[in-house]
């Protein structure tokens, strides 16, 4: 059971590498496409993921919190993806998250600039000045994220177990070492759950509470509780479609249940303008189910609960 | 409009003095009309309740009796024994009684909703609520509401005995605290 961490250089075909690697190994691929329906998961629309990936390029000293929460709640879903299945990682700071973890691998594609350049230049099709600004932007991204998150910095070469340079490389040979590499390391014989043991309790959103997803429902929870209000966790999941075979293709599980309001409530930690996905499936269960009543608790419906209280530092 | 307390600079205006006069002189109206037959007991719940109590019984021309509860606010984790309890009760027994429920705001419905299991459990006649400012767009416990002054939107406020952090009680109106006084303008 493994996973492999590609940490390409703008330019060196990192996507194309851990694409076909994925295909080989028959591992999950979580590249630029597959991340952004992860971020789903988390309410995220893919706005919503630029903005938040534009917030860490730019370098700002102060991320607003609801910013960083995004960023970890990333982070804890792929270490969640590995607790179930073998995975392939483009990016993303993983070499990070996953940093000397038994059952890993961690790529580092590099070449030299003219070579990246030109690589950049064919396949985003742009002039050699963009494509040296494109390449230039990409790798300050990375390089934030992973001072942000982690402390690290991409460039040390301990970060990484094999490095390859793909200007003197074809594609196929880098693969084939690849997968020397993860046969010689007989990744294959690691246990799934010491890759990931220890490590989603170190995510900030777990960290204090085995039950509930998020600091936001620990304290609705908290406060439901002060004033007395039975309420249940997650207790009715509602099929919102299904496929010609019957089976489930979209569900949708509200966070809490007010017994005695007959309320669904369902709490995001986002703000509403990136909650699409959740509205939507908030609009088709009203339309399905008519006779239930729900209400989506915005983030500004939490802050304001919690200003309510004297709990937001005002000034 | 006011008398230069020093805190107007962080709230705006949302609902007049002479507004809220007027329409306190109405729901006085509204609720002598309602127990003409009877001896109400009016509730008041500290403190947000205190002003806009005391200008509304002066404006219900018929015998009525007052009394104050106050129930703890919920202070995050630290809330001692995390559960809310009465930090003041009542001193009138209610059991047979009409009471009237008075709020200087109904918001999520939560402290309300409390204080009436609270009230209903002593058995009174009958139990109603009369509020101030009802901001119905947050309730998420339903609170049947007898008597409304206003309806506003959701917006964090204050003035005319609401606070933030004790402060802004005594401005005489009902205004809209600013986004970055209450750490709101991260949101």
């Amino acid at each position: 059971m493994a996973v492999i961490t590609i940490t390409s250089r703008p330019g060196c075909q990192g996507g194309e590498i851990a694409a076909r690697l994925a295909g080989h190994l028959g591992f999950m691929l979580v590249d630029k496409t597959s991340f952004a329906q992860l971020s789903g998961e988390i309410d995220l629309d893919e706005a919503g993921l630029r903005e938040v990936d534009e917030a860490i390029s730019k370098g700002e000293l102060q991320i607003d919190p609801e910013t960083e929460a995004c960023v970890r709640l990333l982070q804890d879903l792929m270490a969640q993806l590995a607790e179930e299945q073998d995975l392939v990682i483009v990016d993303r700071s993983a070499q990070g998250l996953f940093r000397d973890r038994p059952g890993t691998l961690h790529v580092r594609l590099v070449a030299p600039r003219m070579y990246r350049v030109r690589q950049a230049k064919n396949s985003e099709r742009l002039s050699g000045r963009e494509a040296g600004r494109f390449i230039k932007n990409l790798e300050t991204r990375h390089a934030r994220y992973l001072r942000f998150l982690y402390g690290l910095n991409l460039a040390d070469p301990d970060l990484y177990d094999l490095t390859l340079r793909m200007d003197r490389l074809s594609i196929e040979q880098a693969l084939r070492l690849i997968e020397a590499a993860i046969d010689g390391m007989d990744l294959g014989q690691v246990p799934r759950e010491s890759i990931v043991k220890d490590l989603l309790p170190q995510m900030a959103e777990k960290r204090e509470n085995g039950r509930f997803a998020n600091v936001a429902e620990t304290e609705f929870a908290r406060f439901l509780r002060f004033y007395n209000i039975p309420f249940e966790y997650e207790p009715r999941t509602f099929t919102l479609e299904t496929d010609a075979g019957g089976r489930i293709t979209e569900a949708f599980t509200p966070d809490f249940y007010l017994l005695e309001q007959d309320l669904y409530i369902e709490l995001t930690t986002m703000k509403q303008s990136l909650v699409t996905r959740k509205n939507r499936k908030v609009r088709k269960l009203r339309r399905l189910y008519p006779d239930i009543n729900i209400r989506i608790f915005y983030q500004r419906d939490f802050y304001n609960l919690m200003a309510k209280y004297g709990l937001l530092q005002g000034r | 409009m006011n008398a230069g307390r020093g805190q107007e600079s962080a709230v705006e205006v949302l609902i007049t003095r002479e507004a809220v006069e007027r329409r306190i002189d109405e729901m006085g109206k509204e609720i002598a009309a309602a127990y003409r037959d009877c001896l109400p007991l009016l509730v008041g719940v500290l403190k947000g309740c205190a002003i806009f109590m005391s200008d509304l019984v002066k404006k219900i021309e018929i015998p009525l009796e007052m009394d104050f509860i106050s129930v703890m606010s919920y202070v995050g984790v630290q809330s001692p024994g995390g559960a809310a309890r009465i930090t003041k009760d009542l001193d009138t027994v209610i059991e047979g009684r009409d009471v009237l429920l008075v709020e200087g705001i109904v918001d999520t419905g939560m402290t309300a909703g409390y204080i009436l299991r609270n009230l209903q459990a002593r058995g009174p006649r009958s139990l109603r609520v009369c509020t101030l400012l009802d901001k119905e767009v947050r309730r998420i416990v339903r609170i049947p509401i007898s008597f409304r002054g206003f309806n506003i939107p959701d917006k964090f406020v204050v003035g005319y005995g609401l606070d933030y952090r004790q402060l802004y009680r005594n401005l005489p109106y009902v205004g809209v605290l600013k986004d970055e006084m209450i750490g709101l303008d991260r949101s």
